[in-house]
């Protein structure tokens, strides 16, 4: 309530000084990841259909650092005008419980939750198990054998193993890589035997025969690959954490003026429909949101809830997410 | 017939031809200023040349990245501010060129080496690429680890006076290195709490800093000193010299290609272990390493020229990125709806022949383009250093903000600048620093890895040491690259063996 | 081992420090993990910086034996008045170009810096300041699109109002 009364607060106090016309001038787009990076790749497509609908340019600035703290202390930092937009991915919303920085994203205004990535599962050509009940099997057998790529405590790769590791006991070897590519590419030398990574990164790589397909770490079959079974089929009781995956926004601060926010959505809206951007997703193994509103509030909420208890019960939060009031999903 | 086709597309098509030039002319510039980057200008093409035809956006972003690698040693020759870090190893010997009056000369030489260089790097790309990605993939945690420890050997060649003081500069580096979020752990490492230190200490700024900021504060002991004639009678090296010179620079490339085609490694460690292997090998310079020996600056430029070739070797063929800057041309190639993985040639198979083709292209425009406008350029070191030094100051500071848009990069620049100011000043080498920062993540995550792997059984670690063939070829060129470096050889072996 | 005879004045105070400061990082780096692993994330800091202690203390004591040069004195030889103020005026730039904006910092630091260096006239040296400043502004700010620091001077509504007159014309 109170943020409602400050936002509406800023909003007049804005409004009145030439804000019927917004955009009058630039805007600029701060990404959270460096040039070259998913995020990057994402933001600098649906940007210039974005910029046709408002009429203004959007000048992309990456500030990469801190796992995207720096940026999303940056716009809120900036005046709430809807000059400074966050282009970002789902780490702000593991912050929190991880003692990273004291916001997320339910401190800010959705615009557009564009795109989501499937997680799934893959392992090293020799690895001598095809499905999720065989490496399960296995790894029960050769306890400490079986080596898996992650990205770090809080990544995806640690958050997916704590999903499975909810549910069945596995000791495996972990190794820590410096993002999936790198971890994918270590798959395929043999330097680890399964990698719990994003649909979109290990597609392509499959097809090839470079690397086989385990599971998919969702709740239904995926289209780019009919053929692997989800998760749910070998572990039913995940379902509760399911859809579950890393994802792409745009967010501005909180008490940006509504005609600005509006003018936004519908900006990024016409951006992730145009048909370009959604063949890319597509080739990229991303399934399309398009989320903005309350929908987008909600999955965004979702995805703190799941994350943030799995990383807790795992043992790596630095902080309980009851004190942020974040429910178990 | 069919690649010939391809091969040619570029060649043969004038708008083609016009925008691979056009990339090149901009490459070098953008290689050049410090805080610019490749990557950098690579991804700002991509919102830029989004509606375009796929070809013509690759012909631009392919002449970026060739005329880009070849820019960065402008500056490093004239100012000894480095463009990007795989120039480091040619201000080395460039610059103490132009303090000679020799930079025409220098800049001449260079880029006939990198011109070398890059068609090495084109050939074996050429020829072999699934050869060489299959071999580079093979590369395990330790092996990288190896390769890092290689290259810290180097830290011996580039201390010229007290051992101690090297070590010191290249355990310093090595520790800046490390700043930050641990990548693996996510653990905090010396950030005192502060945000802006998760991401480390930039290694551009530290480069700036330690060779640009410091080199001008120093030069301002000698504001009255007379300004160095330059010599630009000669810019094309003498056929004579580029022959004397051609078994020292395929050497170079060979480790260049091979260091670019592996994907944790780019053409700055390639360019540094280029400068090692040159110091090693070569018998006899005219002039000692560090001071203007025209092999210091062969080996580095053919090298990191050549690894350009060899970031592709991977991308094209496995769709693994060889560099950061290959990384931002598979992005380009999604935004085009292209497929870069590896089936990538069975679906596209135009776009390996087409490739190689505009390298080849934008090669010959760093000939030119190279090779013409040296004269103004050389006449910018004869600038009076009383307007030259502002000038480095100001370019130097938004370089480094540039890099991130960050003004705490300026900071460290500033700091790292007045810290080379007196390193210098006391006699302790500053490039040892910059070589630890670049090794640094290198050593410190596959060290851990290989660790890791193993569950932390030492023993184990050492018995796949030596079963593996590639860790013992690698593990032997450390003994021998330590052994060089001992008195018993240099002083002793060395002479009566290469008499 | 070493090649120099004689030192520097301050060489022995800096070295010192130097010992100092690796002592310091060595405790810093002690205190990420402790000696708890190998592959911990203290391991590598922990090792160079106890690298760093050894070799500082070695140069520290090579400088202990060394005569200092003769006639040397600190601020002519060392850090001369010209050094001493081209750092503080380059720190000063830095602090400014965040509260004042890039083109008016910049402008202040290339004028006085280059009228005290060159000694050229008032004119000369401003004209020169702002012709090195529209180049660097452009490539920057204008080609690749680099958000300099704005401070005071509302940057992006004059650029809009200027694109505006030149779509209109």
């Amino acid at each position: 309530m109170k943020k409602l009364i400050l936002s509406a607060f800023a909003g007049l106090a804005l409004s009145s000084m030439a804000m019927a016309d917004y955009p009058n001038k630039d805007i600029q787009g701060i990404i959270q990841w460096g040039a070259g990076g998913s995020t990057d790749t994402v933001m600098r497509s649906v940007a210039p259909h974005a910029e046709k609908v408002l009429g203004a340019d959007i000048i992309l600035t990456n500030r990469p650092g801190g796992v995207g703290a720096i940026a999303t202390k940056f716009v809120n930092a900036k005046k709430a005008d809807g000059y400074t937009l966050l282009m970002g991915a789902e780490n702000p919303q593991m912050y929190k419980v991880l003692g990273l920085a004291d916001i997320d994203y339910s401190d800010m205004i959705p615009i557009n939750v564009m795109a989501r990535g499937i997680p799934m599962l893959v392992a090293q050509n020799d690895a001598p198990f095809n499905t999720m009940q065989e490496m399960i099997d296995y790894i029960k057998a050769n306890p400490g054998t079986v080596k898996v790529g992650s990205t770090g405590q809080g990544g995806l790769a640690s958050i997916v193993m704590a999903m499975i590791e909810s549910e069945v006991d596995l000791d495996v070897t972990t190794v820590p890589y410096n993002g999936d590519g790198p971890a994918l590419t270590a798959l395929q030398g043999g330097a680890i035997d399964v990698m719990p990574a994003v649909l979109g990164a290990a597609v392509q790589h499959i097809k090839a025969g470079r690397m086989k397909a385990i599971t998919l770490v969702d709740n239904q079959q995926n289209a780019v690959l009919p053929e692997v079974a989800p998760i749910t089929e070998t572990l039913p009781s995940l379902e509760k954490y399911l859809p579950y995956g890393p994802f792409f926004g745009v967010f501005v601060k909180q008490g940006t003026p509504d005609d600005a926010v509006a003018k936004l959505t519908e900006a990024f809206a016409t951006g992730a429909e145009a048909e370009d951007f959604k063949a890319l997703m597509e080739t990229r193994g991303y399934g399309i949101m398009n989320l903005s509103g309350q929908p987008a509030v909600d999955f965004l909420d979702n995805y703190r809830s799941v994350s943030s208890w799995l990383v807790h019960d795992a043992g790596f939060a630095k902080h309980s997410p009851e004190e942020f009031n974040i429910p178990r999903p | 017939m069919e690649a010939l086709n391809y091969f040619a597309l570029s060649w043969l098509s004038p708008e083609l031809l016009a925008l691979t030039a056009l990339g090149t002319f901009l490459g070098i510039y953008v290689g050049a200023i410090p805080g610019l980057s490749v990557t950098m200008a690579v991804s700002i093409l991509i919102s830029f040349t989004f509606s375009w035809d796929v070809n013509n956006a690759l012909c631009l972003m392919v002449g970026i990245f060739m005329g880009g690698v070849y820019g960065g040693s402008r500056t490093a020759i004239l100012l000894n501010i480095p463009g990007a870090p795989s120039a480091i190893a040619t201000a080395l010997d460039g610059y103490p060129l132009a303090k000679k009056g020799l930079a025409g000369e220098a800049i001449g030489l260079s880029t006939v080496m990198s011109v070398i260089g890059g068609f090495v790097g084109i050939i074996v790309l050429a020829l072999a690429a699934p050869t060489i990605s299959e071999f580079a993939i093979t590369f395990q945690p330790r092996d990288y680890l190896l390769l890092a420890i290689l290259g810290l050997t180097l830290v011996g060649s580039l201390s010229s006076g007290s051992l101690a003081k090297g070590l010191f500069a290249g355990a310093l580096g090595v520790l800046v290195g490390t700043v930050g979020l641990d990548p693996l752990t996510a653990e905090e490492r010396f950030t005192f709490g502060v945000i802006e230190l998760w991401d480390g200490i930039n290694v551009i700024a530290a480069m700036i800093g330690l060779f640009g900021v410091s080199e001008a504060l120093h030069q301002l002991h000698h504001l009255d000193k007379a300004i160095i004639k330059q010599k630009i009678t000669r810019i094309i090296p003498p056929w004579a010299d580029i022959r004397k010179y051609f078994p020292l620079s395929l050497q170079s490339s060979f480790i260049g290609v091979i260091i670019g085609a592996l994907p944790g490694t780019g053409g700055d460690i390639a360019a540094l272990m280029a400068y090692d292997q040159a110091k090693r090998s070569t018998k006899k310079p005219d002039v000692p390493f560090g001071h203007g020996a025209k092999e210091g600056l062969i080996a580095p430029e053919a090298a990191n020229n050549a690894a350009v070739g060899g970031a592709f070797i991977p991308m094209l063929t496995l769709g693994i990125p060889g560099d950061a800057v290959t990384a931002v041309f598979i992005g380009a190639l999604f935004i085009h709806g292209l497929n870069p993985g590896p089936l990538l040639l069975v679906e596209q198979p135009h776009m390996f022949w087409f490739t190689v083709g505009n390298l080849t292209l934008a090669n010959i425009f760093v000939l030119i383009f190279g090779l013409t406008g040296i004269r103004i350029f050389s006449k910018l070191v004869e600038c009076p250093k009383g307007v030259m030094i502002p000038l480095i100051m100001l370019l130097s500071v938004v370089g480094a903000y540039a890099i991130n848009n960050s003004v705490i990069d300026i900071w460290w620049m500033l700091a790292f600048g007045i810290l080379g100011y007196f390193m210098r000043l006391y006699n302790y080498p500053v490039g040892p620093v910059i070589l630890g920062v670049i090794l640094s993540k290198l050593m410190d995550e596959n060290w851990r890895r290989a660790i890791l792997s193993e569950r932390g059984d030492m023993g184990q670690f050492f018995a796949n040491l030596f079963s593996s063939p590639l860790s013992c070829v690698l593990f032997a060129a450390i003994v021998l690259a330590l052994f060089t470096q001992t008195p018993l050889w240099t002083k002793t072996l060395k002479p009566r063996l290469f008499r | 081992m070493s090649s120099q005879t004689t030192r520097y004045p301050g060489e022995r105070l800096f070295s010192f420090l130097l010992v100092v400061f690796s002592i310091f990082l060595l405790w810093r780096a002690y205190l990420i993990s402790g000696f708890s692993d190998l592959s911990s994330p203290g391991a590598v800091p922990m090792g160079a910086s106890a690298m760093m202690v050894i070799s500082a203390c070695i140069a520290f004591t090579q400088t202990l034996k060394q005569p200092p040069v003769e006639g040397g004195r600190f601020f002519y030889h060392c850090l001369p008045m010209v050094v001493g103020f081209m750092m503080a005026m380059v720190i000063i730039y830095a602090v400014l170009l965040e509260q004042l904006g890039f083109i008016i910092a910049s402008l202040l630091f290339l004028f006085i810096t280059l009228r005290t260096l060159s000694q050229r006239s008032a004119l000369w040296s401003l004209g020169l300041a702002v012709i090195s400043l529209a180049i660097i502004y452009i490539i920057f700010r204008l080609i690749f699109q680099i958000v300099l620091p704005e401070g005071v001077v509302p940057e992006r509504e004059i650029l809009a109002v200027v694109s505006r007159l030149w779509e209109d014309a």
